[in-house]
């Protein structure tokens, strides 16, 4: 357990050292918030409500998309892919801890610091354009699990798409499409029920709505009891479910692996 | 001067023969950029599903902006990709190479690598530029079609200097990543949206400090003849010969400043 601490305080350190590289990692998903206010602003302010979401409540749900978006950011996967393209992961392996808890411990070592930036954000929001809806009782008990799990989660999804640098040399490529997917398919660009009927309920329960959707509409009230239970169990099972894969998935990786030289 | 851009093309034919190389990186990256579009279209058909209009524009005419930020940044990785690679080069001091051989400092930086992510991108933002102008209402002549062609290079040059004047500012930074240029590429991802949709300060910004609007809303704003001001869009190409100056300008006043890393 020490090991996987001092790992997270490194990481911390890291990324409190790369400041302006860190900032930059954040500037990406902070424009798109930008944006995305931008186009609900002109579309809902006058009080109406497109397909059921107000302006108060669109506010909140992009704050969450922006949230998923922040934590566990760029800078950890592309480090990762880096390593592996290089064969410097092989440093990683000779090291007594096990290569996945050490890079959640990584993640979770920033973590922090993100969700400082990602407050300092909602607070110049909600400042500027109004209060957010917050839930109560044991619906803010589930958003507050459903954010919790949201960090494993977008740590999984990040992890898996850099273990195909294993198979292609071209990381840059695979997290581009990751984020396309990521963006799509959990609702973080529009909310799942602005897509059509079939393509909302494969995005619904894919891994990926766990990532904005679920925590977004529990925040703005739009699914509450047993509804919202169920969509933060669907988180949970696949956060259980990836990290196992992964393992699996982890295990073939390292059949491929040839690093030259020493 | 044909010899310069005979040279150029030469230039990136080799690296594209190098890129190609690597066959199976070129589909992931190529896969990868078509999803993008992909997604931006699935995103703006779900919106303008639920709503006619956003401030007025209609869904084509914001896929029409869309498209012509896709192709410029297609044009600036395909053509000038290695624009991103001069911080890299001024921190490792392998700008030496460039400064003896007998051929435009610029240029050499310009084509030092390719990215075959803009080919995808100019062939998805083409295709989605002609769907979308055959959608909205352009009253077509001749002289609209030669004005169009006239906005649309204006707009890929206003791209490709904006990304020479940012990346140029490595000469003073010196760090080894472009991290000044990538900031300001960020901001002008806001662009592909209609400016009207920004409060002040950011009309401001992309209408004025950084010209990115000139890339999208304001041309196809002169074309749909729509929006509040469409004859702006008629000074694209005079912005595009005033941002490749002013790139022009600060990368050889950087290059001055430029003292090697020793060997």
């Amino acid at each position: 357990m020490r090991a996987y601490r001092a790992l997270a305080r490194t990481s911390a350190k890291n990324a409190l050292t790369y400041r302006t590289s860190f900032a930059l990692g954040l500037f990406g998903v902070g424009f798109q918030l930008v944006a995305l206010l931008a186009v609900w602003r002109v579309l809902l302010e006058d009080g109406s409500a497109v397909n059921g979401f107000t302006w108060p409540q669109m506010r909140g749900y992009l704050l969450v998309a922006f949230a998923s978006g922040a934590l566990v950011g760029l800078l950890a996967d592309f480090r990762m892919s880096f390593r592996i393209h290089s064969g410097l992961v092989a440093l990683d392996l000779v090291k007594p801890v096990r290569y996945q808890e050490a890079r959640f411990a990584e993640a979770l070592g920033a973590v922090w610091i993100e969700a400082l930036v990602v407050l300092g954000v909602v607070g110049v929001t909600v400042a500027v354009s109004g209060p957010l809806p917050l839930p109560e009782g044991g619906e803010l008990a589930l958003f507050i699990t459903s954010v919790v799990l949201l960090v494993p989660l977008k740590f999984l999804v990040v992890y898996l798409a850099s273990l195909a640098s294993f198979w292609t040399q071209n990381y840059i490529g695979v997290q581009w499409a990751r984020v396309a997917i990521v963006n799509l398919f959990s609702g973080a660009l529009v909310p799942l029920a602005y897509l059509p009927g079939w393509l909302a309920t494969v995005a619904t329960w894919s891994p990926f709505a766990g990532m904005t959707s679920t925590p977004g509409l529990i925040l703005i009230g739009r699914v509450d009891g047993s509804q919202a239970a169920l969509l933060v169990a669907a988180q949970l099972g696949w956060v259980v479910l990836l990290w196992y894969g992964a393992k699996l998935l982890w295990r073939g990786a390292l059949r491929r692996l040839t690093v030259n030289g020493g | 001067m044909l010899r310069v851009i005979r040279l150029y093309f030469r230039f990136l034919g080799l690296h594209l023969r190098a890129l190609l190389e690597y066959q199976s990186d070129f589909w992931v990256m190529a896969v990868a950029t078509v999803l993008m579009q992909v997604v931006n279209l699935v995103f703006l058909s779900a919106v303008f599903a639920k709503v006619p209009a956003l401030n007025g524009w209609s869904f084509w005419a914001v896929v029409a902006m869309f498209a012509m930020m896709a192709i410029a940044e297609g044009v600036g990785s395909f053509f000038f990709e290695g624009t991103w690679r001069l911080s890299i080069a001024i921190n490792e001091g392998t700008l030496d190479y460039a400064l003896v051989r007998p051929y435009p400092v610029v240029l050499q930086v310009t084509s030092m690598e390719v990215g075959i992510n803009g080919l995808t991108n100019i062939v998805t933002g083409g295709a989605m530029l002609v769907v979308a102008l055959s959608r909205v209402d352009v009253a077509w002549s001749a002289l609209t079609v030669l004005l169009a062609v006239v906005l649309l290079l204006g707009a890929v040059f206003i791209k490709v200097a904006i990304n020479l004047a940012t990346n140029s500012i490595s000469f003073w930074l010196s760090g080894p990543s472009p991290m000044f240029a990538m900031a300001v590429h960020q901001v002008g991802e806001l662009a592909r949206f209609p400016l009207s949709i920004y409060p002040l300060a950011l009309k401001a910004t992309l209408g004025f400090v950084v010209p990115f609007a000139f890339i999208s809303t304001f041309p196809i704003s002169f074309l749909m003849d729509a929006g509040s001001t469409p004859w702006l869009g008629l000074l694209t190409p005079l912005v595009a010969v005033y941002c490749v100056a002013v790139a022009l300008v600060v990368f050889s006043r950087g290059l001055r400043r430029y003292e090697s890393a020793g060997n």
